[in-house]
């Protein structure tokens, strides 16, 4: 009996905290299909319901909504940014782990200080170099802001390679595998959980940045947008009252293809983060 | 002074006017017709130069007696595709797009590639100034970001205008606020940026609407609120300067002298105090305003055009507007004053085509123009002929504006107003919480607002 | 990088042993430097002693070392980059560099002709592509300097080789060498370029312009900036009326500290917390309540910050339902809430938003740290737990002394990081207050700051609102010592050891 209202008290706490953490979520989707454009105050569940911020999102593309175009830019985007980054990450991470070379620990200790430079404050000047080279206000220069430094992203992966054991390579040196082989053959296939990861990782980061974005795509055109952008700007001054149910359904829509993503990565995350650790 | 500034720019127009010898001419004649004009020298495209000469001395008399046209010369100098930017607000899409194509059919002969972006001109400023270079060859601004914008070289000067007279068809604030050291360096687009009083005619009637402590108390007794953005510089403004208390630009263009701090200033300082103690007129910024009224909680507010609709729909008929009510300090009323507002249209000189970019701001901001974004927006017309239509007189929200220009003053302010005004704002509004001396919260607010541009 | 950050914070995560064989023993690290950057010379000026003709020659020709030992491709490549780089030189760099002392001397002026409707430029100077395209110059000539001695060894090693009379590689052995015992530099070279673009060079610029007047009244195209030595630092550290950054920056500083330990802990201990009443056998569906949890995290971060901001506005929903309860009220009978508002300042009032902040941080961080603490909760030894249990300790005293410690063993250079992720947290600040806050401190509001602002926040505002980089400048630098030094500091004591072989 006692078990029972333990276990009964046990869950209710941990409804009551999942309700916590959902009740904003909850808004976001129910706010969503409301008929009512601006924000309701009054009322959590909207007083008409309708499909139209979707119709307005998908079907009524004008110089303010283009969500399509965002989408697409923004997938384009994404996809570039994770394939360069995961090769760049997993280029250092592999040097870094596996090869002896004199300044190895000099650079590693030099990367982790240099990442510690409030980004915000370098904007600017990444800025004036990408126009040097005609590269703002186009998505290949957003692609470059996004993947280029990524190679000081390497800690996690590195991590997760030190944890694979040497004897393999030695074998396949032994054999006379060259260390370009031995990466691509027994590296690289080893580190599926932490290649996921990456990769997942990197490919959310255009989803969700747009302070950069902003500064980069600074044309106005709304078609050169990215979702981050495109959805930042419905919350403006003059845009809330008529906007703000088309944001939090473009809000819903995004969150659907990156939360599945990171459902699946959730598992390669724990595994990848807490993988090599766990054995010692 | 004022009148001062006045007679410089009347005597520039009138300079430039002689100068080119189509300000005149060109003004007479509406922008529709003025393509026609161009027409004939457009058909001899630049082979030869008699043709730019000719064509004007059918048309306009005045310009050949200077033996030449400048708009001939320009299509007659364009060759190839003339590419522009332009931003407009968000809300100014549609209009601006039909506008465009417009502009387009008046030059038929130049192939035009204008893409138009959307950039609120409130925030204007803050994308030019990033990146002057990359910013819009025509963009929409708000007359408050005309000093830092020409500091930044953002802004062609005005020298000459081609199809229409933009220092007499505009109304002189308008202009005013367009010039900085009496050279104009925008074109007027819209005379309704300033602010007034909203209310709901079913709560006030027209005489409590005439003091704000009236207001209050009808208000309170109605068990609703009066809004306004008292933690705002724009509008606690309304109360100083109402007091007589100056706040002006120096001559550098970035620093500002301010008297809030001097006697009289606890006095205002005193009645914001008083005023919101009641938590009947109480701070709220914009966006929450919109929602307030929606729901019926505000029955009246300060703001200004961009939310008559909201206005209008959440009070239906006894929707009505005015202008701002007195307010009494140290026994004294005063009339609040405000800000006027214009939105301007400029050139950004680092264009390519500045030539093109002037005559499609010209076309932007013409009578036709500014017609049509009243009607289809309910904005308030700078230009005089479109200002003084019927259906502008009967708009409720712009004759109050009008009402109130009377107490308004162009916004002249550095880039150090904001903070320290706005902080003020915040402490009066929240009852001073930590008891500061008045006259200590003035002196600090005066020092941050005239500090030197760091 | 910088998307990374911005993006999630809590995405790095390290772990002990990562930071193991990083070794910041400082002085240990700091003397092997300088021996290194000794040998490096001694090699070099051995080389240019000791080397022959060709090797003397290559000092001026780079490619001569290599056609004297008959490899032809390497002495075409060398002569090929040497010629680019004189071209750079040239071309590129002697013209920024020329004017790199003053910083430009022509201000922009523009004639329209009203005739012709046509304005004409002059040949203007742009103070800040002059700094950006000189930085770019000095350290393109520093790289060509640190590869021309590179060279001038290579080919010294080249004479050694043959005076010894040893097989010297053909050019196909060179490139095959890059994929085996020089792996390493095909690897970094690509990755390299890339951080160098996004990290280098932009605290290169940065930090040049900390010493310059580069602010809203000497903006290129129009104006020109220049240099004023240590004045900026100056200002940061002065108090007077007028000039407030002094005060602002000990109160920025003070709350940004404040904020990292708040946030860091409450979200660390939270998720264990978390994780542990998940994970306890007797909860069902374990993985159902995770999933629940993760929902909240997987929205993007700027959707749920900004929309969580209405939530708590002034006139917000959150707001009516607490109207509505009494609860407004309430607060304001007990003096929480001041009496002339008629809502809960949520996000408004300095001591309401810093907890609100607080509070909505631990909402956004606690399903990430309750992700890693499942993890690592998993392989907690069980024979030590279960050993306690007979022992008769009660599971609090489990949780304090075997599993916390464990915890912190594991994940204790990702609770450092983290720390300093959150020393730079730009989004939750910024979303949840840009537009709403108003700070009530007329110091902080003379030099543009809030009491919410963290250091980051603040500079942002500055660059962003005032264009006033060169303070910025120096508060990024500022910040960027703080946590380089903390991570230095801390990793120093914390870490010790060299474990990274253990697993190889």
């Amino acid at each position: 009996m006692k078990k029972t209202i333990h276990s009964i008290l046990r869950h209710a706490v941990l409804l009551l905290l999942a309700v916590v953490w959902l009740i904003p979520i909850l808004w976001l989707f129910v706010t969503s299909f409301s008929g009512y454009k601006g924000i309701n105050t009054s009322h959590f569940f909207p007083e008409t319901w309708t499909l139209d911020n979707y119709a307005q999102l998908f079907l009524r593309s004008d110089s303010i909504v283009q969500y399509n175009k965002w989408f697409l830019n923004t997938l384009v985007i994404a996809i570039f940014t994770c394939v360069i980054s995961t090769i760049l990450v997993l280029m250092v991470s592999y040097t870094m782990s596996k090869l002896r070379f004199p300044g190895r620990k000099t650079l590693m200790s030099f990367s982790i200080i240099l990442n510690m430079f409030p980004g915000v404050l370098s904007m600017i000047a990444i800025y004036f170099i990408l126009k040097t080279f005609n590269l703002t206000n186009s998505h290949i220069g957003m692609i470059i802001v996004y993947s280029a430094g990524a190679g000081l992203g390497f800690l996690i992966c590195k991590g997760f390679m030190d944890t694979i054991s040497v004897s393999l390579s030695e074998a396949a040196r032994l054999e006379g595998a060259s260390e370009a082989k031995i990466f691509w053959k027994i590296i690289i296939p080893l580190s599926k959980p932490i290649i996921v990861y990456t990769v997942i990782s990197s490919f959310l980061i255009p989803w969700g940045d747009f302070v950069f974005a902003k500064l980069m795509l600074n044309s106005g055109i709304a078609t050169d947008w990215t979702v981050a952008i495109g959805l930042f700007n419905m919350l403006g001054k003059s845009m809330i009252a008529k906007y703000f149910s088309v944001f939090c359904a473009g809000g819903v829509v995004i969150s659907v293809p990156i939360s599945i993503l990171f459902l699946i990565m959730q598992k390669f995350y724990v595994e990848g983060i807490t993988g090599g650790s766990v054995k010692g | 002074m004022k009148k001062k500034v006045l007679a410089t720019l009347l005597a520039t127009a009138m300079t430039v006017g002689c100068l080119t010898g189509c300000g005149g001419g060109a003004a007479e004649a509406p922008a529709a017709e003025a393509p026609a004009a161009e027409a004939p020298a457009a058909e001899e495209p630049a082979a030869d130069a008699p043709a730019a000469e000719e064509a004007p001395a059918v048309e306009a008399p005045a310009a050949a007696a200077e033996g030449t046209d400048p708009i001939a010369n320009l299509i007659a100098a364009t060759t190839g595709t003339v590419t522009l930017k332009v931003w407009a607000s968000e809300e100014d899409q549609d209009l601006t797009t039909k506008l465009l194509d417009e502009f387009k059919a008046a030059y038929p002969d130049v192939t035009f590639d204008i893409t138009l972006g959307a950039e609120s001109e409130s925030t204007a400023k803050d994308t030019v100034l990033t990146d002057v270079e990359a910013a819009a060859d025509v963009y929409a601004f708000a007359d408050d970001q005309i000093n830092e914008l020409v500091k930044a070289g953002a802004l062609q000067e005005v020298v000459a205008n081609y199809t229409f007279d933009v220092v007499n068809e505009n109304v002189t604030g308008a202009v005013e606020a367009a010039a900085v050291d009496g050279k104009v360096y925008a074109y007027p687009m819209t005379a309704d940026n300033g602010y007034f009083m909203f209310y709901d005619s079913s709560v006030f009637s027209e005489s409590d609407v005439q003091s704000l402590e009236k207001m209050v108390e009808v208000a309170g007794a109605a068990g609703k609120k009066i809004a306004m953005d008292i933690s705002n510089g724009w509008y606690i403004y309304a109360f100083f300067q109402g007091a007589g208390l100056e706040l002006t630009l120096n001559d550098d263009g970035l620093t500002n002298t301010c008297a809030w701090n001097s006697p009289g200033g606890t006095d205002v300082a005193q009645a914001i105090l008083d005023l919101t103690a009641s938590n009947v007129l109480v701070d709220m910024n914009d966006e929450d305003m919109a929602v307030q009224i929606a729901e019926g909680n505000v029955a009246a507010c300060v703001n200004g055009t961009w939310r008559a609709e909201t206005a209008a729909e959440a009070w239906g008929e006894n929707y009505a507007a005015t202008k701002l009510p007195t307010f009494n300090a140290g026994g004294k009323d005063y009339q609040m004053s405000s800000y006027s507002g214009y939105k301007m249209i400029g050139v950004n000189p680092h264009s390519a085509n500045v030539g093109w970019a002037m005559l499609l701001a010209e076309f932007l901001t013409n009578e036709a123009a500014q017609t049509a974004r009243f009607e289809a927006r309910g904005l308030g017309p700078a230009n005089l002929a479109a200002a003084s239509s019927d259906a502008v007189q009967a708009n409720p929200a712009i004759s109050a504006l009008a009402a109130q220009a009377a107490y308004a003053t162009p916004q002249r302010v550095g880039g150090n107003f904001w903070s320290p005004a706005e902080t003020l704002g915040q402490i009066l509004a929240s009852g001073n919480p930590d008891g500061t001396d008045l006259q200590e919260l003035l002196d600090t607010t005066v020092e941050g607002i005239t500090a030197p541009v760091e | 990088m910088f998307t990374r950050p911005l993006f999630e914070g809590r995405w790095f995560v390290f772990r002990r042993d990562l930071f193991a064989e990083n070794d910041f023993g400082m002085e240990v690290h700091m003397k092997k430097a300088l021996n290194a950057i000794g040998d490096y010379f001694k090699n070099f000026g051995i080389a240019f002693v000791k080397g022959d003709v060709w090797v003397k020659l290559t000092a001026v020709v780079m490619g001569a070392g290599y056609f004297g030992r008959k490899q032809v491709v390497n002495g075409l490549i060398m002569l090929l980059v040497e010629a680019l780089f004189a071209v750079l030189c040239v071309g590129f760099a002697a013209p920024n560099l020329a004017k790199f002392g003053t910083l430009g001397t022509v201000q922009f002026e523009q004639v329209f002709d009203p005739l012709t409707m046509t304005s004409t430029v002059n040949d203007y100077d742009n103070s800040f592509l002059i700094l950006l395209n000189s930085i770019i110059a000095l350290f393109i000539i520093f790289v060509f300097v640190l590869f021309w001695i590179a060279n001038m060894k290579a080919v010294y090693r080249l004479q050694i080789q043959k005076e010894n009379g040893e097989h010297i590689n053909t050019f196909k052995e060179d490139v095959q060498a890059l994929f085996n015992e020089k792996f390493h530099i095909t690897l970094l070279t690509l990755p390299a370029i890339g951080i160098v673009i996004m990290n280098i060079l932009p605290i290169l610029v940065l930090v040049a312009v900390a010493f310059t007047n580069y602010d809203q009244q000497h903006m290129p195209p129009s104006a020109l900036f220049t240099w004023v030595g240590w004045s900026n630092f100056k200002s940061l550290f002065t108090d007077s009326v007028t000039v407030t950054f002094g005060y602002s920056f000990k109160k920025v500083l003070t709350w940004t500290l404040e904020w990292a330990v708040l946030a860091t802990f409450t979200t660390y201990i939270g998720g264990i917390l978390l994780a542990k009443f998940i994970n306890n056998k007797k909860t069902k569906l374990p993985k159902m309540w995770r999933t629940l949890f993760i929902i909240a995290i997987a929205v993007p971060q700027f959707v749920t910050l900004l929309l969580v901001r209405n939530f708590f506005a002034d006139s917000g929903i959150v707001n009516t339902f607490c109207a509505n309860i009494g609860l407004t009220d309430f607060l304001k009978n007990v003096g929480l809430v001041s009496a002339n508002l008629s809502y809960i300042p949520f996000l408004t009032n300095p001591g309401w938003a810093k907890v609100m902040i607080v509070i909505i941080n631990i909402w956004v961080g606690i399903p990430y740290q309750m992700l890693i603490a499942t993890g690592v909760l998993m392989n907690i030894p069980e024979d030590q737990i279960e050993s306690a249990r007979i022992d008769g300790a009660n599971p609090l005293q489990i949780f304090v002394k075997i599993t916390m410690p464990y915890m912190l063993f594991i994940t204790g250079p990702s609770l450092i990081t983290d720390f300093v992720k959150n020393i730079n947290n730009f989004n939750v600040i910024y979303l949840l207050t840009q537009d709403v806050y108003v700070t009530s401190d007329q110091l902080l509001a003379n030099s543009n700051a809030k009491e919410i602002d963290l250091l980051v926040t603040w500079l942002f505002r500055l660059t962003n609102e005032y264009y006033n980089y060169k303070m910025a400048s120096v508060i990024g630098i500022v910040v960027f010592i703080i946590c380089a030094a903390f991570t230095l500091i801390t990793f120093t004591r914390t870490i010790k050891g060299d474990k990274e072989e253990e697993y190889q």
